[in-house]
C-alpha cells in the first residue's frame, strides 16, 4: 500500500496567524499555492490551516478588505493532520468522512501536505483499487477476516 | 465590475455520464484538470459536473475499481451554473451560500468554468474589495435616520449622528463605482 509520505508535496509554506489575509493572497499567488500552513506558536500548539475557499467564502464573498482581516480570523485550527506512514486509503477514507481535502503531513514536525489532488494524481487507486479490509488484512494477516483474501 | 467572463478558465474537457471513472481519472491528469463537465445528453438537458473530490470520495475512499465505476454514479447533475455577465463578488457570495468552490459557466452553451482559485488568483478583491447589497443598506440607513430625527429632533446629535450613517454609505457607493 502506498503511504502518505510517498505522495504528499514537500514544499510547504508557512504563515504567522497574525498576517494579514492580503499577505497570505500574496504569497498564495507567488508560490502557487491553495493554502498555506500556519505557524505554531509554541512546541505544544497546534497546527492550523488557511485554504483558498477561508478566503474566498469569508472575506471575498463579504467584501471584506483583506488588508484589515487577520489570518487567526479565518484560519482552521486546529486542523486534521495525517501521519507520513498512514496509507493512501486511509487518507482518501479520512477526508471523505471529515469533508477535508488537505491536510498537513507531520510526524513530530511539519514534513508536508498532502491533498484529493495528491491522491487522484499520484496514487495507484486506478490501478491497483483497494478497500480498507484488503488493505488492513494486508497489514495484519492473522485478522481473521484475511482469509477471504487469501489465493 | 469584473464578472465571471473575465476571470474564468475558458478551455473546459467535457466527459460523458456513461465514461468510466478511470477514462475521466485519465483525462484530468493530462490536462491537468480537477473538475470535468458532464455531456449533456440532449438541448433540454441540465450540464453536470464531476470533479477530483467526488471520485476521491466516493471511489478511492471506499477502495472501489475506478475501470468499473461511471462517471454517472458520482456526478452532480444538475449543478449550479453561473452566468457569465455575474460579478465576481456574487460569485464568491453564490459559492460561500452554496457550499461549492467551482461551477460551468454558461449561456446558451458551455463558455468555460469558475472556481475559488480564479476568484482568488484573477479576481480583484485585494485591490477593490467591493460590499455587496450598498444600495439596500443606503436605503435602509435613510428610513432609520427618518425614523430618529422625527423622534428625537431634526436638531438632536442622534438625528445628525443617523445622517453621518447614510453619508458615509453613499461615499463607500461613489469609490465602489469609481474602480
Amino acid at each position: 500500500m502506498m503511504r502518505a509520505e510517498e505522495i504528499m508535496v514537500r514544499d510547504v509554506v508557512t504563515i504567522g496567524g497574525s498576517a494579514t489575509v492580503a499577505e497570505a493572497v500574496a504569497l498564495m499567488k507567488d508560490k502557487g499555492l491553495r493554502s498555506l500552513i500556519v505557524d505554531r506558536r509554541s512546541d505544544i500548539d497546534p497546527y492550523g490551516i488557511v485554504t483558498e475557499t477561508d478566503i474566498v467564502y469569508k472575506v471575498a464573498a463579504y467584501g471584506k478588505d483583506p488588508k484589515k482581516v487577520r489570518i487567526f480570523e479565518i484560519m482552521t485550527k486546529p486542523c486534521i493532520v495525517v501521519n507520513p506512514d498512514l496509507g493512501v486509503e486511509y487518507v482518501a477514507r479520512l477526508f471523505a468522512n471529515t469533508k477535508t481535502r488537505r491536510a498537513p503531513v507531520i510526524k513530530d514536525k511539519l514534513v508536508g501536505i498532502i491533498s484529493i489532488s495528491d491522491i487522484l494524481r499520484k496514487s495507484d487507486f486506478v490501478e491497483k483499487p483497494k478497500s480498507i479490509i484488503e488493505a488492513y488484512a494486508d497489514e495484519f494477516s492473522s485478522y481473521i477476516g484475511a482469509r477471504m483474501y487469501d489465493d | 465590475m469584473l464578472t465571471a467572463k473575465d476571470i474564468m478558465t475558458p478551455d473546459v474537457a467535457t466527459i460523458s455520464g456513461s465514461a468510466t471513472v478511470a477514462e475521466a481519472v485519465n483525462i484530468m491528469k493530462e490536462k491537468g484538470l480537477r473538475a470535468l463537465i458532464v455531456d449533456r445528453r440532449n438541448e433540454s438537458d441540465p450540464y453536470g459536473m464531476v470533479t477530483e473530490t467526488d471520485i476521491v470520495y466516493k471511489v478511492a475512499a471506499h477502495g472501489k475499481d475506478p475501470k468499473k465505476m461511471r462517471v454517472y454514479e458520482i456526478m452532480t447533475k444538475p449543478c449550479i451554473v453561473v452566468r457569465p455577465d455575474l460579478g465576481v463578488e456574487y460569485v464568491a457570495r453564490l459559492f460561500a451560500n452554496a457550499r461549492i468552490r467551482r461551477a460551468p459557466v454558461i449561456e446558451s452553451e458551455l463558455l468555460g468554468i469558475i472556481s475559488v482559485s480564479d476568484l482568488l488568483k484573477r479576481g480583484n478583491f485585494t485591490e477593490a474589495p467591493k460590499q455587496l447589497y450598498l444600495e439596500d443598506r443606503i436605503e435602509a440607513a435613510r428610513d432609520d435616520a427618518r425614523t430618529v430625527c422625527e423622534a428625537k429632533g431634526a436638531t438632536s446629535p442622534e438625528c445628525a449622528a443617523a445622517w453621518d450613517i447614510v453619508e458615509e454609505l453613499q461615499a463607500t457607493a461613489s469609490h465602489q463605482r469609481s474602480k
